[in-house]
This record gives structure tokens, sequence and C-alpha cells, in this order.
């Protein structure tokens, strides 16, 4: 007792709604909010897109491979369907695209074996050649040793002389142009033919995608097998390599990898970790994916021809940040804050201190007690105004709202009085809830049986409008819906109960 | 042998001079609590039947003097302050009420006539009530004339003028004018006031001839100057009666003998506590309602405390002006401080069972045994569970299962049906019900709590809606060793529920995210399943489906065997202790006991009695049953219920002992160290029973000891006493210790003095005593005192 038991303060209990369920799975971590904050817009009327690429330098535009066009588009642009650029040079469909690193020059290959401005190329000859822009037709350097098409190879970003091909030949091959004899440095078997190959950013390791895995191999140690990604259920087609963040310092090694497969799903996977740490399903195959350098935008192709481009929201304080160093040019001395003077006791005004006044160091502050905050309904149960505060409720939007206050005014014993009272227009808006909510599982316990009751008591006046019993013929044809529902779910719990019981025996 | 849980509130409770004790009337003995600490301090022992009123004699502050009164017939004159009798006189009548007029009233009549002093009692004849006048001083004179006789029970009241006293009888008020204290005449006059519906409680003026009574309707009504013609005449004011014979008597029912009769309409239920303030200038009304009323009498203006939560019954003003209590029915004594109205302390007995027991089949008001701390988890009526500890007889804390305040007007809608303590005490679950309004909205929920370990409360962890769809729980269960539990249910099926410890364990952020999920469904050819629960090492499930008694293995949801059949459906279920025995117990046209050993699968033993309650001894194999006895034995027994201690492999009882108001009872062996609290003859002993009965009051006795011998409590918080304190301490505090060695926090610990001027003070001005009254308390606070000699 070294407490009073009973406080003499009122108590008063609102009406909350049922507390739902926690899911079993984690909430959406910070990094699956960031992966899905890119707001997707799409880019339709293409032929299915092979290849998509971000040019290295700002402001990213992409370029986009479909049949045998290349367009460029800027992602800046609002609508994205226009392209800025078309390019229509080509006799056959286009198979690949590459930004040169100052993103002047752009390189693509068509089906047809015609390259056009390439730096390295690859062809379905199982032949990689090396390409002089300059000198022009010849190339540089051909490098033989895969078996079959090679469909995709990238160079290194911190060498400028080395770069790896992938085939369908299931190689991986890292070659090298200073040695020149046409033999692989090294050479690694990803299992399944090769659909793309991508140094990841710190040039030491490599992610092959090929059938459905993406593996990762540590060239440094001389091609080991780091680690394999089998998140896909079809073949894995396109990958690249994303950043979290935009740029401050301590974020720019959270890069990720983004793999997308014909299967619609895209995945991103953390290597560091190996964890696939977000997926994200698409309507359609998905045959290509790009990233842009300024974590911007990310684009994804589809075999249906359509490009989604996903934009994501520049946060406010970058924006207000510019502006504010804009804005410090013009303001040569930023305004001075002014604190607000604490009185003594020796100054004359310390006494004149009105109910604004802060507080200073020392003192001990006493806090007016919280009210607390009812909500209309609440408040109208508080005054035992039942009717109204049912009305309120259902003009509200929350469901659960409702259903709370059904329970309060079923522990009053008041509902029947309640719904027995509503006039033409509330009970309108009652039938409506009904029809919306009474099939909801979490909610039908009590509202089938209130509808049933409501039908009971209120049959006369629903019977006298034609509003209202349009509204029962909804409600009725809501019920049939779920009745069906419900038996077809039986008809399959019946065909597996069987099922079950002969797998229990084992 | 310890008892407690005894009703606080079964007659009026009374102040000793000083306010700083409260004597309450539980059961057979007076408890004194202090009223600054609200810990009870001693208590008075000798009455062999229920104490039915307590008196304290009105003198200086030193002097602790009081007169009770019992069903045993005896009136009893203590020095509470020792605590010892002085002086018994036995009647030889149950009595009721008692009122002692000739303390009351003017002092120096008191000083002069001490040597003889008079009682009115309400004593039963063996025929029917009735009120006698007899002698304290030499009790001859008792029995002498019958004033009145009742069939009922009814108090008497007393004027506080002492001039006074009456009695309600049914739509009646019979009021006595008290003779001269020298004559020899029993009572001089009386009269009758009359009211269309049944009166509930009375009360006088202090000062005027005025009289208050309250009816079941909740009116108040108030007669001014009755007895005008009866009871003056005497005296002579002619004139005055005169004046006001015949036409002016406003409100006044037939010929009653009253000035006017006013009416005071506020309460909506029946008024049960009436009370004058001591200055005769405000009313205290409270009735079922649990609202304190305060009316201005001139104005009938009105101010309230509102939310006490439960009927109010007494209201007791102590000689500290600023200090009064209220009795609620639910066994609790608010201390309160009177101008601003607040309540500053509670003396919390056992909460009294819940009056709705019959609102649904799965109500069960059986408390709940903490075997380890002591504790007692019962239902209360305002949707929560009280925590009593057994030892130190005190409601420790209350946590609210429902959300809802509780309106003890309100019919009931929603209860807390089962609770349900973890072995160790430290989960508990609760089940909860809303009952359907014409078949819509009903709802159960089930509720998982935790003990946070640092302030040992309870709190909820996991709230489950319809653990089985609509299907009433019957019975919990936790798994002794493991955060596991099962609830069955009249719908067929049983749920085991597990807490997901690892997440806690694992990291400490996830913690929020751990609950209590369904880990497994069993069910038993659609039977009802009325009780369930572990073996005592964890590894057997029994739940009882109807008549058999099912065996599952709790992790794998394995049905393992099926045991026997009993005549009429198993309610309860219960493992021996350690043993390899089953106990189950039917109810019905063939109520049963039986024995199942688990060894041969079948039933070892049964007896044919309605038991009551069950429970095992944790460590051995002894296991302890409640049995009511039919009606015919009850002479035979002295009681209706008897506790019958086994060994599990002999049907041939190891001790009984006869119990009375066995009916919703409960037993439980308490284990663990028990020795700083309990001592039997300077041995500690191990295993201790606790019976509590229907009532909720309860004993805690060594089933083992054939000798019966008395346990006592040491008492460790009687020790923490309040001293006066006077002169120079009583205005500025105590001064702190002067001392160098102790540390500077240590020694700022003074205790909370007594200052008056801040309590007498307090308040607005207009609700102030009279400034002779304050200026006497205030001079006498700032003089020293020499103790005064004790006469």
């Amino acid at each position: 007792m070294a407490e009073p038991l009973h406080s003499s303060q009122p108590k008063t209990f609102p009406v909350k709604p049922k507390l739902k369920p926690k899911p079993r799975t984690q909430n959406q971590t910070p990094e699956s909010k960031y992966w899905s904050s890119f707001k997707n817009t799409q880019i339709q009327n293409l032929i299915s897109v092979p290849s998509l690429t971000f040019s290295p330098s700002s402001p990213h535009p992409f370029a986009a491979a479909h049949s045998a066009t290349v367009s460029i588009y800027k992602p800046q642009n609002d609508p994205l369907d226009s392209p800025t650029t078309t390019i229509t040079s080509f006799k056959d469909v286009v198979s690949s695209l590459s930004f040169r690193s100052d993103g002047r020059l752009l390189a693509a290959g068509d089906l047809s074996g015609l390259v056009q401005l390439r730096v390295i190329s690859a062809g379905d000859d199982a032949l990689v050649k090396v390409w002089d822009v300059a000198a022009g037709d010849s190339p540089v350097m051909e490098l033989r040793g895969h078996r079959d098409y090679v469909r995709c190879g990238d160079s290194s970003p911190v060498n400028a002389d080395t770069f790896i091909t992938g085939s369908y030949d299931h190689t991986v091959k890292l070659w090298d142009v200073r040695v020149g004899d046409s033999k692989p440095a090294i050479e690694v078997n990803h299992g399944n033919p090769v659909e793309d190959v991508v140094f990841l950013p710190a040039g030491g390791m490599v992610a092959t995608a090929g059938g459905n895995s993406v593996k990762f191999w540590d060239l440094i140690s001389g091609g080991k097998l780091v680690c394999s990604m089998e998140g896909h259920n079809k073949t894995v087609t396109s990958l690249c390599v994303g950043r979290i963040g935009s740029g401050s310092d301590e974020e720019l090694n959270q890069f990720r990898v983004l793999s997308v497969g014909l299967d619609g799903y895209m995945k991103v996977f953390d290597y560091s970790s190996m964890k696939v740490t977000h997926s994200m399903r698409f309507p359609a195959p998905l045959l290509s994916v790009a990233y842009s350098p300024d974590c911007k935008t990310r684009v994804i192709g589809t075999s249906n021809g359509i490009i989604y481009v996903g934009k994501r929201k520049i946060k406010e304080e970058e924006i207000e940040g510019r502006v504010s160093e804009k804005s410090l040019f013009w303001r040569i001395r930023p305004l001075e804050h002014t604190e607000k003077k604490v009185f003594r006791p020796s100054h004359f005004r310390y006494f004149q201190r009105g109910q604004g006044e802060k507080p200073s160091e020392g003192d001990y502050l006493i806090m007016r007690p919280k009210k607390e905050k009812l909500r209309e309904h609440d408040k109208l149960l508080k005054n035992f105004r039942h009717g109204e505060a049912l009305v309120s409720v259902l003009e509200g939007k929350n469901p659960g709202n409702v259903l709370a206050v059904m329970e309060e005014l079923v522990s009053r014993k008041k509902l029947m009085v309640c719904v027995s009272n509503l006039d033409a227009e509330k009970l309108k808006l009652l039938l409506v809830f009904l029809r919306k909510y009474c099939t909801v599982p979490r909610y039908s316990g009590l509202l089938m049986g209130l509808a049933r009751k409501v039908l009971e008591m209120r049959v006369d006046e629903i019977r006298g409008s034609e509003a209202l019993r349009a509204h029962i013929r909804n409600l009725k044809r809501s019920i049939e819906e779920e009745i069906k529902i419900q038996q077809s779910l039986q008809e399959i719990q019946g065909i597996i109960s069987p099922l079950l019981k002969i797998a229990g025996r084992r | 042998m310890i008892r407690g849980g005894q009703n606080y509130v079964s007659s009026p409770p009374a102040f000793s001079n000083d306010g700083n004790r409260v004597l309450v009337c539980t059961g057979n003995t007076v408890s004194i609590f202090s009223s600054s600490t609200g810990l009870q301090v001693s208590s008075l022992e000798g009455h062999t039947a229920p104490v039915t009123s307590v008196f304290v004699v009105p003198a200086t502050d030193i002097l602790c003097y009081c007169w009770t009164s019992s069903f045993d017939g005896t009136v009893r004159y203590w020095d509470f302050s020792v605590p010892e009798m002085v002086k018994k006189l036995d009647l030889g009548m149950p009595i009721f009420s008692m009122v002692i007029p000739s303390f009351l009233g003017s002092s120096e009549e008191n000083n002069a006539k001490t040597a003889n002093v008079f009682a009115y009692v309400s004593v039963h004849d063996g025929k029917a009530w009735q009120i006698r006048k007899c002698s304290l001083t030499n009790y001859q004179n008792v029995g002498k004339l019958v004033l009145k006789e009742t069939e009922r029970l009814e108090p008497l009241i007393i004027s506080p003028s002492g001039k006074f006293f009456g009695i309600k009888d049914k739509r009646k008020l019979h009021i006595w004018k008290l003779p001269r204290v020298e004559s020899d005449l029993a009572v001089a006059k009386k009269i009758t006031l009359h009211h269309t519906k049944t009166i509930t409680v009375l009360a006088f003026h202090p000062t005027e001839r005025t009289v208050a009574a309250g009816d079941v309707t909740g009116r108040i009504l108030i007669w001014r100057g009755f007895g005008t013609q009866k009871f003056l005449d005497h005296s002579g004011s002619n004139n005055r009666i005169s004046m006001n014979d015949g036409e002016d008597k406003n409100g006044v029912r037939q010929n009653d003998d009253a000035e006017s009769c006013s009416a005071w309409h506020w309460h909506s239920a029946g008024v049960c506590l009436l009370s004058f303030s001591p200055d005769g200038a405000y009313l205290y009304s409270g009735g079922k309602e649990g609202v304190l009323v305060l009316w201005q009498l001139d104005s009938g203006k009105k101010k309230f405390l509102p939310r006490i939560g439960s009927p109010l019954l007494y209201f007791i003003e102590s000689p500290d002006p600023s200090l009064s209590l209220i009795s609620c029915a639910d066994n609790q004594i608010h201390m309160l401080k009177t101008p601003s109205m607040e309540i500053i302390k509670s003396i919390s007995g056992i909460k009294p069972p819940l009056s709705y027991q019959e609102i649904c089949e799965s109500f069960s008001g059986k408390a709940a045994f903490d075997c380890t701390s002591g504790l007692v988890a019962v239902q209360t009526e305002n949707y929560g569970i009280q925590f009593y500890s057994l030892f130190a007889n005190r409601g420790v804390y209350e946590v609210q299962v429902c959300e809802r305040n509780h309106q003890p007007v309100d019919e009931v809608t929603v209860a807390v049906t089962l609770v349900e303590l973890s072995v160790d005490g430290s989960i508990m679950g609760t089940v909860e019900i809303k009952l359907p309004e014409e078949g819509v909205g009903g709802l159960v929920s089930l509720k998982f709590w935790d003990l946070d370990s640092d302030t040992k409360r309870f709190s909820v962890s996991t709230v489950i809606y319809e653990p089985h769809r609509d299907a009433h729980i019957s019975a919990i269960a936790f798994h002794p060793t493991r955060r596991m539990a099962v609830s069955s249910s009249y719908g067929g099926d049983f749920k085991i529920w597990v807490c997901k410890e690892g997440d806690i364990q694992q990291k400490g952020q996830a913690l929020q995210n751990s609950g209590w999920m369904c880990h497994a469904v069993g069910s038993y050819k659609n039977k009802a399943m009325r009780a369930a629960t572990f073996s005592a090492d964890g590894s057997v499930l029994a739940v009882a489906a109807d008549t058999v008694i099912t065996l599952w293995d709790p992790d794998k949801n394995v049905l393992m065997a099926v045991v026997g059949e009993t005549p009429t459906p198993i309610v309860s279920l219960a493992f021996a202790g350690k043993s390899e025995y089953l106990l189950s117990v039917s109810h019905g046209l063939k109520p049963q006991l039986s024995v199942w050993s688990m060894s041969k699968l079948t039933m070892a033993w049964s007896y044919r009695l309605q038991i009551e309650a069950v429970s095992s001894a944790i460590d051995s194999s002894y296991f302890a049953i409640l049995a009511l006895l039919p009606g015919s034995n009850e002479r035979a027994f002295k009681g209706n219920g008897i506790i019958l201690l086994f060994n599990a492999t002999d049907p041939i009882p190891v001790a009984s002992m006869s119990v009375t108001k066995a009916k919703g009872g409960g037993l439980a062996f308490l284990k663990g160290d028990l020795s700083e609290r309990a001592v039997i003859d300077g041995k500690t002993s191990q295993t201790l029973l606790v019976y509590i009965n229907g009532d909720r009051e309860y004993v805690i006795f060594d089933p083992y000891d054939k000798e019966g011998h008395k346990l006592s409590i040491i008492r460790q918080d009687v020790a923490l006493e309040e001293t006066g304190q006077f002169g120079y301490s009583s205005i500025y505090g105590e001064l702190p210790k002067f001392d160098l060695q102790k540390d500077k926090a240590a020694s700022v610990m003074s205790t909370a003095s007594e200052r008056p001027w801040e309590t007498i003070f307090t308040g607005s001005t207009h609700m102030l005593p009279p400034l002779t009254k304050l200026c006497s308390v205030f001079l006498e606070s700032l003089l020293e005192k020499r103790a005064a000699l004790a006469e």
C-alpha cells in the first residue's frame, strides 16, 4: 500500500480498434524502402529492349536499344514518352550498347555484325576484337578462345587494359590487351551460358549471370567462386551495379548488384553480406537493367517493349542545401540567431515576466498534466450520445474505428437502439458500410449478425425507399459472391484434406 | 495458522481520539490501522464471533479505550493502545448493534456521570431483534424493557449530540429521545416518521433536530424540527408548537411530528451512506453508483468525488478536521482529505467475490495462486485482477484487464472469466468475454501477461481475439518449465501457445516483436474440452475431452493415449505432484474424484464426492481436495466442506479438516522459502496449504501437522510507527542528526512531520471549521505537552 490503489483522477479509456496481428516477416527494412522509393513510369510502344545503358556524365541520359533503333532519353524530362535522340542507321536488331567514360561516345552493336564506334567487341562468331575508335576499320586485336557466342563483356573500372567477356560456352574470360597472345589471363566456368558479366566497382571481383544464378568471382585470388545467388526462377538476363545513397562519403561503398530475369523479378543483392535485400516483381520478362550513376534513375527493359523508368525523388534537404548555398552568395552576412535573454532578479523586467517566459537553466519545471485528446466519437460516447457517435464514426474513413464503436455500443447494450433510431439518410450510410465490409473476415463476425438485425428491424423503411433497396441489392450481391468463394474454398479443402492425411500417415 | 482476507466493511469503522488510528471490525477481531500509513498496527483478539460494532470512548488524545459488541453476546472494553481487554460483559444474546449515548453531548455532563454508563443494544432473543437498554457499569439492567421489535437486522443510529437515536424499519423511521442520564426510565419518547419508499439509511444532524434519510430510489429526505410536539412539550416551549401547528407542515406525511420535510434527488440508485459534517453545514451522501456527493445543507448545492468505482457504505469523520474515511463495498477503506476531497491512502482488503457468477457457462470465480511469492490473484468487479499478499494480508496492486470504467449500477456486459498463473508466477493468462447484444457482437479474448522483473508487476504481452472462434475458453494451463501454455475450449479443441523466446535472447531490439503464437491445435472427436494440465516435468499434456482424458505430447502434438471414462464430464484435471497419478474431477449428477495411474492407464481409485477444488503438492505425491458435504452432514461436521489430504498411492486420507463456506472456495500448496515470513513454534515449515473460502477469507496452515500448532507471523511493517512530535519539531520538522561520519544524502531524510497548520488551514475559507476550534488545535500544536496522567 505504498501508494493509493485508486487514483481519484477519473480515467477515460478511448475506444480503440482491435489490434492487428503483427506480420511474421520483418517490416520493410530501410534498404527495401530505398529501393521501392523509385517511382515507376513506363515508356511504351517499343519492341523488346535487350540493352540499356546510362551515360556516365551528368545529366546522365540513358540509351535504349530496341529493334533496329537506339533511343536516347533524358530522365529529367517529364513525361518520358519521347526520346531526345533516335539513331536509326542500323540494319538489324541492336543487341548491345555502351557509353564511353566521358559520355560523349556511344557504341552499339547489332546482330548483323556491324559495330558502330566500338571499343571492344565480341560477337556470335566467338571472337573478341579490340577496336580503336580513331583508327577506324580494322581491329587492333583479335582474341580467340571462346567456343560459342560471346554475348557480354565489361572493362575493368581500375585498369584500362583488362576486360572480361562471357560466352555461351559457360566460360568467362579475363583478357589483358598488353599480353596479346590471345590467351585469357583468367578463365572461370559459370556452368550455364553466360548472359551478362559486370565488374564490381572495386575491380577485383566480377559478377556473372547465367541460367538461374548470379555468381561472384574473386579475380585477385585467381578466379575463386565467392558466392552464388540463386534467387531467380528463370534465366537471369542482365546485371548492373547500383548504389545506395546519394553521394555522402560513408555511403559510397554501399554497392549492390541489381539483377533481372525472365521471371519478371528484379533482385537487389548485397554481396558483402551475401543476402538478397530487396526483390520486386514486374509484369513481364525482364531483359535489361541499368542504374544511373547519380542514383536517381533506374531503368528496366522488358521483352514486350516497355521500359520501366524508376525515378527517385531527391530529398528535400539536399535541395534546400543547394538553395541555401546559392542564397549565401547574395546574403553576405547571415542573420544572427537572437537568443532570448533570461532575466536575473536584479533586472526590473524580471518582475514583469508573463506567461510566455522561458524557463532558465536551474528552474524546476512543473508540467501541466497533458490533456488527453479525445476523438469525436469518444467525446460523444463519453456524453452518452450513442447514436451520434455511431453516425460520426460511420462518416469517417476507418472501418476499424467503426467496429470499435459498435463493440463499445454492444457492451453498453445500445447498438440495437441506435440502429432502430437512425433516420433514412444515416441508414443508407450504415448499409453502404455493411456492404463494403461485412464480408471482410476480420469484421464479418459482428457485421453479418448486425446486417441481419438491421434488415429485420428496418424492413419497412427499406421497402419504402428505392435508394435503400439498391443498397440492399448490392449487399446481397457481395454476400452471394462471398458464399461462392467460400464454397470453392471448401471444395479445395475437400480435395486437399485426403492428400494431407495420406502425407501425414507416412 | 494464519487467517486473513477478512471483510473490512461489515460494520462502520471508528477513529481513535487523536485521529491516528482506525479501528476496523474484521471478523472476530478488531484490527487497528495507522491512518497515515494505512498499515495494520495491532488487533484486538478475544471475541468468538464476528464483531458488530466498535465505539471509541471520547476523551483526550492520550486515552485509548473502546467498547466493542459482537454476535457472541458479549460487550468488551479494551485499551487499544496496549492492546488488551479491560472488561467483559456477557449479555447472553447476539448483539447486532450498540450505541452508547452517555459519552456524547457536553463534556461537563460526562465528567459528572462516568459512574453509570448506559448502552442501547439491538439483540436477538431467539425470535426477533429487540432494542434494549443496558447498563455497562452493572449489567443487571439489561433486558428490562423492550423498546421495539424488528424482523430484520437494523443498525441503531445515534445523533452526535447524544440526545436521540433511531432506526429505520422498512418505510418508517423510529426516533427516540433519550432521557436524562439520572432518570431510571429506559427511554422517554418515541416518534415515527413515514415515507412511501423503503428507507435505506439515516443520519442525525449534530446540533439541530434534523434527520436525513435515504431511500432505495436515490432520494434524500430531510426532516427538520422533528419531534417538536412530543419531545419539547416536556421542556415547556409551548408557544413554538402552537406556531407550527397544523397548516404549515410542508412535505410532512400524515401526522408526523416534524416541521418540514424536503427531498433531494441526485442518486440514480439507492442511497447507502449519509453523514452530516461536524458543524452541520454539509451533508455527505453516497450510493450504489460510487460517487460521494457533498451537499450544502442550506442551498442544496453539490460537490462530487466521482468514480470511486464501488458502492459506498460508510463515511466517518475523524477528530482531525482534514481527515475522514469512506468504506466501499469492494472491501477498500479510503482515507479522504476532507476539504479538497481527494483520496490520500487506502486500506486495501481482498476484493469480494463477483456478484455476477452466473453470466455464462465458462465463468470461473476461482482465484489463482502464485505459490512461490505467496500471492493470490482474484478477479475484481472493475474488470481487473487484484494481487493480494497472503502473508502480509493486504492488497499489493491491481491490473486492469479490460480497458473500461466500471459502473456498479450498470448491467454486466463484460467480465474477466478466468485467471491463471504459471507455477513460477512469471506469466499470467486471463480470459475476458464480452456478452453479445441480441446475438450480435460477442467477443472472447485471451491475454497473456509478463511479469516485469524490476517493478514486479504484470504487463500485457499478447492479446488474442477469439482464440477458439466464438467458443468460450474453459481452462488455461501453463507448462511448468517453459514458456508454453494450453487453452481448451468448449468448442471441442485446444490450442498450444508458445512464446517466442529466441528473439529476445538473440537481439535486444527484436524484443517488441516477441509474443505468444499458436503452436498447435488439437481436438478429440469434437468433444467439448473442459480441463487441461501439464505433468510436473511438462512432457505430457492431459486434456479432458468430455468424459475421457486424452494425453498428448505437447511438442509434437501427437495423441499418445486415451484414458478411461467417467460417468459425467470431467471439469478439472491435475497431476499429483511428481508421481505417476492423474486426478480428474467430474461434477453433475454423479460427481466423482478419480485417480488414474499413468503407467497402467487405468483408474487406481475413486470417490463419489462433490469436489470444489484440487491442489497437489509440487514436490511430493500428496494432494489435497476440497469436498462439499451434502446438506444432511452439515451438522455432524460443523461446516459445509471438508479438506482431505491424500497420498496418491493410497485411497485413505492422511488428514482431514472441516471448513465453512466451501462453495466457491479454493486450495493451493505454497512452497519456497517461507522462513522469514511464517514460523511454526520456532521451526520453519516447508509446505503450507492455503484454503480460501467462498467469501475470500483464507487460512494458511501446515496440513501435515496433527497438533495444529499456531502459525505465527512476524510482521515487519508494524515496527514503522510514527511518533507524535511536539514543540520545535512539530513546526520545523525533525532536525537532521548531526553526524559527521554520515554522508550528507543520508542525513537529509527527515521524517514527514505533522505540521497541523498545513492541514487545518487547507481548503476554502467557508469550508474551514470554526475559528475557535482551529485556534485550540493550532495553539496546542505549538505548545509542548507533558504526558497527561491516565486516569
